[in-house]
């Protein structure tokens, strides 16, 4: 069986790279991907939708509902680890707190919990927590710059590398750093789990909800250009414009999307203590 | 300046290059640790001056800007290069690793 295993494996693997064979030769200018749209899109780019970047323009203007499913899928994806791993939250077995001033952890059994507004005590994970002062206050530190980077990285994406894909991954790992450093408990009260999937069908509603004004403004779907009019600008202009929105509104998914899926692996869906 | 550029990168290809030996040869785990944290902190620093000594050299307003944001990757690799090697090492204290004597009577644990 394992013979047969390998063979089957070398013998398809061979028909592939055979396949391969055929293929047009490494930045062939005359193979079939590179003669029909790509030298219109080098040409026209700039003075079609005065994005310097023709990456960008070519991702989220010429085509862009292969870039609005692709925030679909990335909803989807977010969606779809809610709902494979959330788990109705039950009351743990016991909690553990830390008397802050002597470090002493205290078990405390089922039901039972400190009285509210207690300072002096510190929820603690049931997985061996150590005092982490020089990681906390490191990330208090980066973790603004991460984020402004990454809005950066959003806004600047006409210019430069970079867009709302990049920029959405950035800030959730921002948030992300801050719920590994401090805990999930502490992230999850700065971004709730309502706010993330809130968040995430916002990002899209925002690129679709574009689309859908384009329509309403008497053209094609996500054609910004008819954008012109309600921006106050010319339709060049209107079509970079339209990018940044759409831009935003992956950005703003992507970036709840990755927060929701770290939070639901790293505690097993039950959003109460992990990593 | 081009004497102090290559001095500078040739400084920090020496520092890179002893740290990844180190990283192989060392020991045990907390042992590398310290080669690696010192590849991050001084073979960056030597590089990235040279860089910044680099982009300083056609003297613009472009080449200045560049040339800080050069030396903001320094003062952020500052920053989290200890910090990341802490907390590598608190791991290692979690997982109950025992640092290596010479005895090697500890190994077992």
């Amino acid at each position: 069986m394992k013979t047969a295993g390998v063979i089957i494996v070398f013998l398809f693997g061979g028909l592939l790279v055979y396949g391969t064979l055929d293929f047009p030769d490494w930045g062939d200018p005359d193979a079939p991907a590179s003669r029909h749209v790509s030298p219109r899109y080098i040409e026209k780019s700039l003075e079609e939708t005065s994005v310097p970047n023709m990456v960008t323009a070519v991702l989220a203007d010429f085509r862009g509902f292969d870039t609005l499913f692709e925030t679909v899928v990335i909803f989807s994806a977010g969606l779809s680890c809610f709902f494979l791993l959330r788990t109705k939250r039950k009351a743990p077995e016991a909690r553990f707190y830390r008397h802050l001033p002597t470090g002493i952890v205290l078990r405390i059994e089922k039901g039972g919990r400190l009285p509210e507004g207690s300072v002096e005590f510190e929820r603690i994970d049931s997985i061996w927590v150590p005092h982490d002062l020089i990681i906390r206050a490191t990330c208090r530190l980066l973790i603004p710059f991460i984020q402004l980077f990454a809005l950066y990285v959003i806004a600047h994406g006409h210019h430069s590398p970079g867009g709302g894909f990049q920029g959405g991954v950035i800030f959730g790992a921002a948030f992300i750093l801050y719920a590994v450093t401090h805990d999930l408990r502490d992230g999850l009260h700065r971004l709730g789990e309502k706010i993330t999937i809130v968040l995430c069908s916002l990002g899209v509603f925002i690129y679709a909800g574009v689309g859908a004004l384009c329509l309403f403004l008497e053209s094609n779907f996500l054609d910004y250009a008819a954008l012109a009019p309600v921006l106050g600008v010319d339709p060049v202009t209107a079509r970079s414009h339209g990018i940044l929105f759409v831009e935003i509104g992956v950005g703003i998914a992507v970036m709840a999307v990755m927060f929701a899926i770290y939070t639901n692996l790293s505690s097993v869906g039950k959003q109460d203590e992990g990593l | 300046m081009d004497l102090l550029v290559t001095f500078f990168l040739v400084c920090g290809l020496v520092i890179f290059t002893g740290g990844a030996v180190g990283i192989l040869r060392f020991p045990d785990f907390y042992s590398r640790l310290h080669p690696a944290g010192k590849l991050d902190t001084m073979g960056l620093f030597m590089s990235m001056i040279a860089a910044a000594l680099f982009t300083f050299k056609a003297f613009s307003l472009d080449a200045v800007l560049t040339g800080l944001k050069i030396l903001l990757i320094l003062v952020f690799v500052f920053i989290t290069s200890p910090t990341a090697t802490h907390a590598i090492v608190d791991a290692g204290v979690r997982a109950n690793l025992m640092p290596w004597t010479k005895t090697e009577k500890r190994d077992a644990a």
